[in-house]
């Protein structure tokens, strides 16, 4: 009964989203909705990744960046049609998933957070310095409409409706995964590694397939805002944005869906409550825009220390981490 | 090249690598007393070099502001460890690194509140014109850099070793519980070390921000080079610290000498990224093993 009550309320949900440009007709409005729908993808896949799996990656900003350039170049420079560029950039954001996550796979905790990281910044310097490609600096301007044949997506009504509709099969379909097979193997890594091992689980496979996905929805969605916004440049996929995406996940609670994208929901709207909620003034709006990442960073803190107290968000591992232990 | 052009990279890549060195240091002291890698030793460094240009800005005098940047972010360090790090001591060590992000979120938006958007320029230390050395210019702040840097790499190894608060820490390094057998107070010994960090970095900050100038978010980056030096000498350990320092300093040097200079930001992160898969108790470092 309960579970008919909750997909009835998923499915109403559901409705409501798409239902949405029947209603707002503001372009802005739908502009930003449409960036929530975009992190949404990118969310799942870390949700997933780190909070099903356990694995970290301070590194998803780079895939949405190498999906978001790899389209652009396709579709832009190369006049591919549309829907084999979006295959083409989730197929290159998950070969640098699956690329990344290889030799990481010796990689725990802290270690694993600090290479993705690097691997973050490393990227911010390629899309800055293989100007051929990605236009460095400067960005890419002019990245066409999403197209099929003849039809062509240029109102925010319909890209807002594309973005959504991916977004919510994304959804969906991550909402299976993790109730079925692939989702235990996934919590038995999380819980303990040999566990899993001894139980049968492939723990090498699932983490670098679990990653290549991570990285696949990272860069789908990098490819839906390329199209959608029409222009892309460094700035958009650094480390800020990575952090951001943890923070939802850390926050948003291990082992849920529903949970890291309503934080980052909220943390994409904060800074546009000026265009959003009637009656704000601009001062306001913009005191909230400017103070977003000491809000995110606080929360973050006060979050984990009080989850910590009652008894924790990663596994507890005895006590404090002694520099005794990790020798 | 000729031998006045390898002594000019030889002299760039010491004046960076005595800032890797310093970064190193501060984020081995961290791991060595509590196993975690502090994510917001960067914003350390950014301090150092913010809190000096404010200062200038001011018209305080600029001894005293190095000093003065030195002893504030020491103290922010300490307020880290005692309000975000201990209250939070029987998490995970992942949830205390993801409580060091937080920390650095708030550090970096806190000085851009404070100090605005914008990069800042710091004068040098001591006015003159840069020296000529076998055909070479040598920067006289880059004598600077490199002279505070091992300066504070002597004193530090030489607490470490000679005093009782060093033994303390060596201790700590070791087993914090059986440090606690021994009497060793080992909360005090873990802000410490926070403290010392969040001097290493701001005294990096403020010695290379009249070469570079400042900018609230010159921080990351500045934080993954320094851990990539860590790393690289084996992270916990002071002296593979240093070295770790030098050589990367010296690495990028010569990448920008016989390779090119567009992807010089890169090569500490691929450093980073090799050191991390191949060898993770780095080059000299002792083996770290696994625990169930």
């Amino acid at each position: 009964m309960k579970a008919r009550y909750r997909q009835a309320l998923v499915a109403l949900g559901a409705a409501a989203l798409l239902a949405v440009p029947l209603v707002v007709s503001d372009r802005y409005v739908l502009k930003v909705l449409t960036f929530v729908g975009v992190n949404s993808i990118i969310v799942v896949g870390l949700a997933l990744l780190f909070g099903f799996a356990g694995q970290v990656s301070l590194g998803h900003a780079a895939f949405f960046g190498i999906g978001a350039y790899a389209s652009a170049y396709l579709a832009g420079t190369l006049r591919m049609p549309w829907p084999a560029s979006l295959a083409g950039a989730v197929a290159v954001a998950a070969l640098a998933g699956w690329a990344v996550a290889m030799p990481s796979l010796r990689l725990k905790g802290h270690y694993l957070a600090m290479a993705t990281l690097g691997f973050n910044e490393i990227m911010s310097v390629v899309f800055i310095e293989a100007k051929a490609v990605t236009g460095g600096i400067d960005g890419m301007g002019n990245v066409p409409f999403p197209s099929l044949g003849a039809l062509e997506l240029r109102t925010p009504a319909t890209l807002y409706l594309l973005v959504w509709g991916v977004a919510l099969l994304v959804i969906a379909a991550a909402a299976n995964v993790v109730r079925r097979k692939p989702g235990r193997a996934m919590r038995a890594l999380h819980a303990t590694e040999p566990g899993a091992a001894a139980s049968g689980v492939n723990v090498a496979a699932v983490k670098v397939q679990t990653f290549a996905l991570s990285a696949a929805l990272a860069g789908l969605a990098g490819a839906l805002y390329a199209h959608t916004v029409g222009f892309i440049s460094p700035s958009t996929f650094g480390l800020d944005l990575s952090i951001l995406l943890m923070a939802s996940v850390v926050l948003g609670g291990r082992e849920s869906l529903a949970g890291p994208l309503a934080a980052m929901a909220v943390f994409t709207l904060l800074p546009y409550a000026g265009a959003l909620v009637p009656g704000v003034s601009r001062v306001a709006a913009e005191t909230i825009q400017d103070w977003v990442p000491d809000l995110v960073g606080l929360t973050v803190v006060v979050v984990l220390i009080v989850k910590s107290r009652r008894g924790g968000l990663t596994r507890p591992s005895g006590t404090t981490t002694d520099a005794g232990d990790v020798r | 090249m000729s031998g006045a052009d390898a002594l000019q990279f030889v002299a760039s890549g010491l004046q960076n690598g005595a800032i890797y060195a310093l970064m190193a240091l501060g984020f081995t002291l961290v791991f060595a007393s509590t196993g975690i890698i502090n994510f917001a030793q960067g914003e350390f460094f950014m301090l150092g070099g913010m809190l000096v240009a404010a200062g200038v800005a001011a018209g305080v005098p600029l001894g005293a502001c190095v000093i003065g940047a030195v002893a504030m972010t020491a103290a922010i360090g300490c307020l880290v460890e005692r309000l975000a790090l201990r209250p939070a001591r029987s998490a995970g060590g992942l949830a205390l690194v993801i409580i060091t992000i937080g920390c650095s979120m708030l550090i970096k938006s806190g000085a851009r509140h404070l100090f605005g958007p914008d990069e800042r320029a710091v004068p040098p230390f001591t006015a003159g014109q840069p020296l000529r050395v076998a055909g070479a210019l040598i920067d006289p702040q880059a004598l600077w850099v490199i002279g505070l840097a091992v300066a504070a790499a002597a004193a530090l190894t030489a607490v470490y070793r000679f005093t009782k608060v060093g033994l303390a820490m060596r201790a700590c390094s070791i087993s914090h519980d059986a440090a606690r057998i021994v009497g060793i107070d080992t909360a005090r010994v873990v802000m410490l070390a926070f403290g010392l960090a969040g001097a290493l970095g701001a005294l990096a900050g403020a010695a290379v921000a009249p070469v570079t100038q400042t900018a609230y978010d010159v921080g990351a980056r500045m934080g993954l080079k320094g851990f990539a030096a860590a790393l690289l000498g084996g992270l916990g350990d002071p002296v593979g610290a240093i070295v770790g320092g030098f050589a990367l300093g010296l690495l990028e040097s010569g990448a920008v000498a016989f390779v090119s200079g567009t992807y010089k930001d890169a090569v500490a992160l691929v450093v980073l990224l090799a050191v991390l898969v191949l060898r993770p108790q780095g080059i000299v470092g002792r083996h770290l093993g696994e625990k169930l």
